[in-house]
Formats: structure tokens, C-alpha cells, sequence
């Protein structure tokens, strides 16, 4: 188990890392998900000792390790780069680690091959990483890692340099291994499709802080807050400026933009008047009779998918998304009705804070 | 296909054959020396102007090495130029990353001015560079003469900065030192901090990570920086006629410009083959060169 306890670093003057509190749980498979430049490298190389930690606790199972040098902390990286040494053979490259720790040659070819035949790597052994293609190349660094049976691995965006396909490919392929190894990963990407794919747990980092950290369906259906909705799913939540009335005891009337009104049920814990803003899924969006719209908008964009279509309509600086069931017949410049489905609503106060969750799990 | 009109394609087929044609009297013009040295140096009644030797012989090179000191100025260049060659590789490998990696605010400054010693000819520098050598070399004299007293001499033919093997090899360094900091200081830029990250991870010790990781990944920036270096210092001819007066310190160069200069006569047979022998390191420099020059300039180390 690891365990980030107000964590903070600071480059010179400036804080990237503010204080982050994180838990990954023996055999998880924890990924840190955040737009470019929001700190996740810093945080995983702080993890991994190549970085210093300017304040907080480091916990790595019950023992404090801000101060335990990289190799001692039972912990493997895997670079985005690969780093794989050119003038080394697949087997040395692997082995690199044992060398370095005066193990007898012949259990390190021994260690080595076992690496291999989980990886599949038997017969480039004897290869240079300049003969591989870059699928091999990644599992190479995996090897090198899985090796030193660290206790917690750290990848740092490895699947940046691949290829779509071959994407696809290795998701799968690093899930396989990560229930076989039953290890302790902590995975980062900028790619939210790769944390909804494959994390156990998603930390959405957010300008140095934890914007949310859960299971990938809590972040999804239960967002902490707008940034959180907008960066999780594909396509977007639409975020819409609303304005907030209440409609007696019961419920609270909404007014936005295209003429958009709509009435929310609202009891138990009432929301407040005035500006706010109104958070719908493109899928919780339905093209209805007009007398029951919620507001009519001009389509702008057809995305067709077959199984699904994708409408953008609405204006170009406030685009608004709908998906629709299966292939429809909508072309550009059409204007459709359309109703947001009220159990799936989300309302954000003005500077993004979730007011009220979807009730629809 | 496109079919060109055939005005057109004669018109380029001309002007195809005036560029050959020139590029072939250029190309002449700048190796007829070059084969007017290597038939000479194996004729044995060379001539100052280009002939077919009517017997052919290895007597120039014979000459070179029994009559004259050919094998102790071949010895003393490549003991020279080799040495500063190896200083600067050691120098420039570990200042080129260092200079690669820091992120101090005089860093381009720097660069720029080291670029500065190497733009500077070495000439104009001379009489205050002798001034100082001679001084270092008089103090060293100072230091050394109480405690080996007449072996002084001896051991600063090695160490002496003025007619000492030690002053020209640092010298010659230095002027190479710029721009093979720049080549390596360009070579470490393209080379991912993550290898020496993976590394240190590994549990590598500072030694490790530089023997087994940044030495063999520097490799080819290495060579090129001191193939450069070895190049350029074996042509230098201004440095070693200031700084060396003893015989048995002379290089090729001054070699083949002291037996130029005897009056008596002009041997060519002499002249050629010892010109010719000063030519060979440079070329198989070159040679090797080509290799790594295409592999460092050309995106570094792929992996
Ligand atoms: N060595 C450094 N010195 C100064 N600033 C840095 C350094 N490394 C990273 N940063 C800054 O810290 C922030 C976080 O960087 P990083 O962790 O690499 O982001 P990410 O991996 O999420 O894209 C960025 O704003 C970056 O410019
Ligand atoms: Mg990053």
C-alpha cells in the first residue's frame, strides 16, 4: 500500500504539486489522469525518488520513504521513453539490475528467461532494442522492471509513442499482466480513455491538487466538481450557464441558453437561486416531440458512427452535444427539439463545485 | 511518366554536361597534387614537376627513417596530437554534460564565448601565450632543478610547458576544446535524461551509471568530437615551431618545413614521402570520421 499523506514540491518560487493526499491499495491498479503540465510527472518521480518531496509523508507499507534513496524503495519505473539501453541485448537490458547487484550470470539468465516468457520475449533475447518494434520495446521496459518483484510500479505515459492500434493492443496486455503479477501499479496518462479502461482507481490531478480520486463509475456518474465532468467521458459533458428560480417547495425552475427551461424536482436539500451552471451528458440528451423541448437548436455538426450519431448543435462558443441511438437521418442547418433527462442532471455553482449530483448510478 | 518537349530535355542534357565538365577540371585541379605527392615519394629521381618515375623504389621512405628522424617526428606528432586528442575527449565528454544538463543562467553565455577562443586565430595570441608558457616553464624549472638537479632537463622534455611535450599538448587541446564542448554538449541534449534515471532506479552507483550507461551512449559523440580535434591539431603547424626548439622534440610538420628549407639542395624524393607519411593519420582519421559523423548528426542514439 502506498500512501501520499499533503504532499507538496516546489520548483524555485513556484508550487506544482500542492498538497496532494493519495491511497493506492495493495493490487491496485491506481491511474493519475490530468491535462498536460498539471504535475502527474512530478508526482510519480517524487514517488519514485527521483525527485525530492519538500513537505508531507511518503508512506510505502508502513514505512516513511521521502528519504530512502530510488533503488532501496522496492519500486520500478517504466519510462515513457523506454530507456533501453542501445548498446545492450533485450537479455542485458532486462538483466541490468541483477548485473548491477554482482549476481551470479547464470541466475540472471535464469531470472531472465522466466521475465521473458511472461512477456513473451523468449526468442528477442539476443536482440538490440534498435531490432524491435515498439510494442516489443515496451515490453522489454516492463521487464526490466517486473524483474527487481518490486513491491510498486510507476508508469509514466507509456503508451504515448505507439501507435493507435497497437494502443488498443497494450491496454489489454498491461491488464493481463497486472492480474497475473497481482502487483501494485500506479499509472499515468493524460488520456482519459486510458484511465477509464483500465484504472481500479482514477486520481484526476487538477494544477497540483486531487480534483477527485475514485472508481472510475463514481467519477463518471458522481463528479466532485465541474472539472472533474468535463474531463471524464467521451465525448464531453455539457456544461451549460443556467439561471436558478425556485418553483415553490418542490421543485426549482432552470433557464439557459437556445431558450432552455426546464424544471428540476428539488425537496430534501434545496438549491439556491440564482446563476449556476447545468451539467448533461450527451447521452442524457434525447431528441423529443417539440412540445415536450426543452429547447430547440440548430444542428451544426453530424458525427456518424452507425451504432450512434453525434449532433453538435447550438452556436460555435457554446457548443452543445447530443448523442443519438443508431444512424439518423439529421443534416447540418436542421432544427431539432430537444430534452435533457431531469435524473441525470448535474448542477455546478457558478466557480464549478457539484450542487447536485445525477440521482440516475 | 512526364514526357519533356525535346528542346528541353537536349537543353538539360547540356547543361548537365557543362556542370560535369567543370566539376571534372575542379576535381583535378584540387587531386593533382595530392598524385603528384604519392608517384613522387616512390620515384627515385623525383622532380619538382609532375613525371611518370622511371624506376619505381621505396628508398624516399628508407631515407626518411634512416637517414633523417623520421620515426621520432612521426613518434612525437602522434605522441602529441594523440594526447591532446584524449585530453579533450575526457574534457569535452564531461563537460558537455555537465554543460547539457545544468540549467545556470550563464550557460549560453558561456557557449558562446569558449566559441570565441576558437574563432580567435591562435597567431594573434602567440607572443602573450609564449609570455606565460615561458613563465610556468621557468617556475616548474625553479621548482624542479634543487631536487633532480642536471636531470632536470630530461624530465621536463616531458613536463615542461616550453620545448616540453606537456605545454603543446595543452595547448592544442585547449584550442580544440570549444567546439568539441559544443558537439558534446549538442550530443547530450539529445540524449533522454530517462537512461541515467533508469539506471540510478537500477541501483547504479555514480560510477556504474557513467562506465556501463553515459560512456557507452556517448560513444559516437565522443568520436566525433575527437576525430575533429585529432584533425584539426595534426594540421596545427604554428604552435609546435614556437613552442618546440629541440631536435629531438620535432614534429612531421616541422620536419618537412626544416628539410624544405635546406639550401643545398631540395630533395623531393624526401619532401613527397614525408609529406605523404603526414598525410596517411589524417585521411584514416577521416575515414573514420564519415562513420560517425552521419550516426551524431544525424539524430543521435536511437534505441
Ligand atoms: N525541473 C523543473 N523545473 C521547473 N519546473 C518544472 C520542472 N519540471 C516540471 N516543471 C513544471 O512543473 C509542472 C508539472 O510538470 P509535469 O509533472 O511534467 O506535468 P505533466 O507530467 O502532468 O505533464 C509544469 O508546469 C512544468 O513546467
Ligand atoms: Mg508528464
Amino acid at each position: 500500500m502506498i500512501h501520499l499523506n499533503n504532499v507538496r514540491k516546489f520548483y524555485g518560487a513556484l508550487e506544482v504539486i500542492k498538497g496532494v493526499d493519495v491511497t493506492v491499495d495493495d493490487g491496485e491498479f491506481a491511474v493519475f489522469v490530468g491535462p498536460s503540465g498539471c504535475g502527474k510527472s512530478t508526482l510519480l518521480r517524487m514517488i519514485a525518488g527521483l525527485e525530492g518531496i519538500d513537505s508531507g509523508d511518503l508512506v510505502l507499507n508502513g514505512t516513511r520513504i521521502n528519504d530512502v534513496p530510488p533503488d532501496k524503495r522496492g519500486i520500478a519505473m517504466v519510462f515513457q521513453s523506454y530507456a533501453l539501453y542501445p548498446h545492450m541485448t533485450v537479455a542485458e537490458n532486462i538483466g541490468f539490475s541483477l548485473s548491477l547487484k554482482k549476481v551470479a550470470p547464470a541466475e540472471i539468465r535464469r531470472q531472465v528467461e522466466e521475465v521473458a516468457e511472461i512477456l513473451q520475449l523468449r526468442e528477442l533475447l539476443d536482440r538490440r532494442p534498435g531490432a524491435l518494434s515498439g510494442g516489443q520495446r515496451q515490453r522489454v521496459a516492463i521487464g526490466r522492471a517486473i524483474i527487481k518483484k518490486p513491491s510498486l510500479i510507476l508508469f509514466d505515459e507509456p503508451l504515448s509513442n505507439l501507435d493507435s492500434a497497437l494502443r488498443v493492443q497494450m491496454r489489454a496486455e498491461l491488464q493481463r499482466l497486472h492480474r497475473e503479477l497481482s502487483a501494485t501499479v500506479v499509472y499515468v496518462t493524460h488520456d482519459q480513455v486510458e484511465a477509464m479502461t483500465m484504472a481500479d482507481k482514477i486520481v484526476v490531478l487538477n494544477q497540483g491538487t486531487v480534483a477527485q480520486a475514485g472508481p472510475p463509475m463514481d467519477l463518471y456518474h458522481r463528479p466532485d466538481n465541474e472539472f472533474v465532468a468535463t474531463f471524464i467521458g467521451s465525448p464531453k459533458m455539457n456544461v451549460l450557464p443556467v439561471t436558478m428560480t425556485r418553483e415553490g417547495s418542490e421543485s426549482i425552475h432552470l433557464a439557459g441558453p437556445l431558450g432552455m427551461a426546464l424544471t428540476l424536482a428539488d425537496a430534501n436539500a434545496p438549491l439556491p437561486d440564482g446563476a449556476a451552471k447545468l451539467g448533461v451528458r450527451p447521452e442524457h440528451l434525447r431528441v423529443v416531440a417539440e412540445e415536450a423541448a426543452h429547447f430547440i437548436a440548430e444542428v451544426a455538426i453530424v458525427e456518424r458512427l452507425g451504432v450512434e450519431t453525434y449532433l453538435t448543435v447550438g452556436s460555435i462558443d457554446q457548443p452543445i452535444v447530443v448523442r443519438v441511438e443508431g444512424d439518423v437521418t439529421f443534416r447540418p442547418g436542421d432544427r431539432v427539439p430537444l430534452a435533457a433527462d431531469p435524473t441525470a442532471c448535474h448542477i455546478f455553482s457558478a466557480d464549478g463545485r457539484i450542487l447536485r449530483s445525477a440521482n440516475a448510478a | 511518366m512526364s514526357v519533356a518537349p525535346p528542346g528541353e530535355s537536349a537543353n538539360r542534357l547540356r547543361g548537365d554536361l557543362m556542370a560535369y565538365a567543370t566539376l571534372s577540371l575542379i576535381s583535378i585541379f584540387c587531386a593533382v597534387p595530392f598524385f603528384w605527392l604519392l608517384i613522387a615519394s616512390f620515384d627515385g629521381n623525383a622532380q619538382l614537376f609532375l613525371r611518370w618515375p622511371e624506376t619505381w623504389t621505396f628508398a624516399n621512405y628508407l631515407r626518411v627513417f634512416a637517414k633523417e628522424d623520421g620515426a621520432k617526428w612521426l613518434f612525437n606528432s602522434l605522441f602529441v596530437v594523440g594526447s591532446a586528442t584524449l585530453l579533450v575527449m575526457v574534457l569535452s565528454g564531461l563537460g558537455g554534460y555537465a554543460l547539457s544538463r545544468t540549467r545556470a543562467w550563464w550557460k549560453l553565455p558561456f557557449l558562446y564565448a569558449i566559441l570565441l577562443i576558437r574563432v580567435l586565430p591562435s597567431t594573434a595570441l602567440i607572443v602573450p601565450l609564449y609570455k606565460f608558457l615561458l613563465t610556468l616553464n621557468n617556475a616548474e624549472s625553479a621548482l624542479l632543478r634543487p631536487i633532480f638537479g642536471s636531470a632536470t632537463r630530461d624530465i621536463m622534455r616531458w613536463t615542461g610547458f616550453i620545448d616540453g611535450y606537456l605545454g603543446l599538448i595543452l595547448v592544442l587541446a585547449t584550442m580544440q576544446l570549444p567546439l568539441s564542448l559544443w558537439i558534446m554538449k549538442t550530443f547530450f541534449d539529445g540524449l533522454p535524461r530517462d537512461y541515467e534515471e533508469a539506471a540510478l532506479m537500477d541501483g547504479a552507483t555514480m560510477i556504474q551509471r557513467i562506465r556501463r550507461v553515459l560512456v557507452p551512449l556517448a560513444l559516437p559523440g565522443l568520436a566525433a568530437s575527437g576525430l575533429f580535434a585529432f584533425m584539426s591539431a595534426w594540421g596545427d603547424f604554428l604552435l609546435p615551431l614556437i613552442l618546440l626548439s629541440s631536435p629531438e622534440l620535432q614534429t612531421l610538420p616541422l620536419g618537412l618545413f626544416r628539410a624544405f628549407l635546406r639550401i643545398n639542395e631540395i630533395d623531393y624524393g624526401l619532401l613527397t614521402a614525408l609529406a605523404f607519411i603526414y598525410l596517411v593519420p589524417a585521411v584514416v582519421a577521416f575515414g573514420f570520421a564519415r562513420r560517425f559523423l552521419v550516426q551524431t548528426f544525424s539524430g543521435g542514439v536511437k534505441g
